[in-house]
């Protein structure tokens, strides 16, 4: 009986270890390859595309020599990618700053207060999380047309500072909180402000992390926003719009530049990952 | 809870200003110009658009790929996260590095990765010389009807990991002697998953029936790296249509489309939650 549990466990753990080498292969790919010299690089993907019956790509993991001639190019010959890695950078902070001041505000509104017309405006907000971006694009396009905003950074930004899913991320954490946390810290002479600042942020960090966290590959993902509000400004794009272009070229250097672009996702990731954990784990998922 | 409303509108005000101002006020507005004919004098036509819309060859395509997709992706997703997590909690408290290894693929932006997708796809690819190695004949992934493979795998690829956290941390909540007791009265693996577990955790298998189904509603970005603007006919979404039609300045059809969109999603999800009220209801 015993052994037999033994055995299965391990297969268990086989099953899973291979699942999970399987995930991390991409990454572990790009990281590799980006390590090969440009000309290798380039000549290896001439092979793609090609219907020969007979003809294979060659299966490589890892580059033949070690170069860093990929990463001479676009850190230091060529600055187009490193320019689209500072538009990319720049919505995202802006967007997670913006977010940080009014999206756990909302969610403490919503979750520790009675007002009329709150479970009608939750209730709203579930419903617009359902929704594809496309739903609201064009009155969103009008009103930032009429705003003075269309073709600004600020199009892109100003919106994705009310983020639905967050707020309702947000808010299950909070209505979570025992009541007494509040009540205690209220007898002892604290105003509202006081409580949110010093007691409910505090407690709410693992959701505010993993709120963080998954807000930042939103922003460093973005794709529908920059393209349809910033249809004629080439120059304010970000990578996630871009870097698809640059890769069908055959630069040479598009998985040093794949590798870029990875590594502060992987950063963020790292640093956040055992508040997404708990976090997930903390909240009222009902 | 507080229940003096004045001390709301500081934390209140902003967001909701900015709600009504990005959201919802153009969602109603919206409203208006999927019944006016877009003209210098917009008229009002009632539901003539919605007619011509839905009588869209493009748009009908759009409206079924999205279903189609979304129903392969949604259950498939859900699914394979219950199972893993299963798995997962069998072997507790290792396998942690697996369930923070999934995550990461969320993290992910989708174009960096495409580049290797494109790759494994090739027709002289890895999966092409898996399919040789079994014996099979090779496949054209990235043209037709075939290229709706690499999409679902890149979706799940995505959003495995989230799924299955949400379910772990379900699962961890049940407490073990009932397992137990379980397999001492003889039942299986699977007549545990789907007879204890599964009860147990209704609300967040719900959450995440619910998730999965918005993101592969959402399913673009990847179509649209793949096959651009205009992908081959199995994989053109209503995104891809509300797009062009955006690009073509056609914004009576985006606006017609989005919303006989809006309203089947409003209405497939309503009855969903109406379903989980009832299984909830039943169970206590």
């Amino acid at each position: 009986m015993r052994r037999k549990r033994g055995a299965r466990f391990a297969l268990i753990c086989a099953l899973l270890f291979i699942l999970t080498l399987v995930m991390l292969l991409p990454m572990i790919q790009t990281f590799l390859y980006s390590f090969s010299s440009i000309e290798d690089m380039k000549a290896y993907m001439k092979t793609r595309g090609s219907f020969d019956g007979e003809a294979w790509m060659e299966s490589r993991l890892s580059p033949a020599m070690f170069s860093l001639g990929q990463y001479y190019q676009i850190l230091i010959t060529d600055n187009t990618v490193l320019r689209l890695f500072v538009n990319s950078a720049g919505y995202t902070l802006l967007i997670l700053l913006g977010q940080a001041l009014v999206i756990p505000a909302m969610a403490f509104a919503l979750s520790r207060f009675r007002f009329p017309g709150r479970d009608a405006l939750f209730f709203a907000i579930i419903l617009l999380m359902l929704l594809p971006f496309q739903v609201t694009m064009v009155p969103n396009v009008l009103t930032l047309r009429s705003m003075g905003l269309l073709n600004t950074v600020w199009s892109v930004i100003l919106p994705m500072w009310f983020s639905p899913f967050y707020i309702f991320l947000i808010r299950q954490f909070m209505v979570g909180l025992p009541g007494e946390l509040i009540e205690a810290a209220s007898i002892d002479g604290a105003g509202t402000a006081r409580v949110y600042l010093n007691i409910i942020l505090p407690v709410c960090r693992p959701i505010l992390g993993a709120a963080a966290a998954l807000s930042f590959a939103d922003c460093w993902n973005l794709v529908e926003q920059p393209l349809t509000y910033l249809a004629q400004r080439d120059d304010l794009q970000p990578l996630s719009t871009m870097f698809n272009q640059l890769a069908k070229e055959n630069t040479g250097f598009e998985f040093a530049g794949a590798a870029l672009y990875i590594l502060p996702a992987l950063f963020v990731y790292m640093f956040f990952q055992s508040d997404i954990l708990s976090g997930i784990q903390l909240t009222e998922m009902k | 809870m507080y229940t003096k409303k004045r001390y709301a509108l500081p934390f209140l005000l902003p967001g909701l200003a900015g709600i009504l101002l990005f959201y919802i006020a153009p969602f109603i507005g919206g409203v208006w110009y999927s019944v006016t004919d877009g003209s210098y004098k917009n008229a009002f036509v009632g539901f003539q658009n919605y007619l011509n819309v839905w009588k869209n060859q493009m748009f009908r395509l759009g409206l079924k790929n999205t279903m189609e997709l979304s129903l392969i992706c949604a259950p498939l997703l859900w699914l394979l996260s219950f199972v893993l997590s299963l798995l997962l909690n069998r072997i507790r408290p290792s396998g942690g590095f697996f369930q923070s290894s999934v995550l990461l693929p969320y993290l992910m932006p989708s174009s960096a990765v495409l580049i290797i997708w494109l790759l494994w796809f090739d027709f002289g690819g890895p999966v092409n010389r898996l399919f040789a190695l079994l014996g099979r004949d090779r496949v054209i992934w990235l043209e037709g009807a075939a290229l709706r493979l690499p999409i679902v795998l890149m979706f799940l690829w995505k959003n495995l990991g989230f799924c299955i956290v949400i379910f772990a941390a379900a699962l961890q909540a049940i407490p073990e002697p009932l397992y137990e007791y379980a397999t001492l009265e003889g039942a299986t693996f699977r007549q545990q998953a789907f007879t204890i577990t599964l009860p147990l955790i209704v609300p967040s298998a719900f959450l995440v029936f619910i998730l999965a189904w918005i993101n592969a509603f959402k399913i673009f970005k990847e179509v649209y790296f793949i096959g651009g603007a205009y992908p081959d006919e199995p994989v053109y979404t209503l995104q891809n249509y509300m797009n062009n039609m955006y690009s073509k300045l056609n914004y009576q059809n985006v606006t017609t489309a989005a919303y006989s969109f809006a309203v089947i999603v409003f209405a497939l999800f309503g009855l969903l939650f109406f379903l989980q009220k009832r299984a909830q209801r039943g169970l206590n």
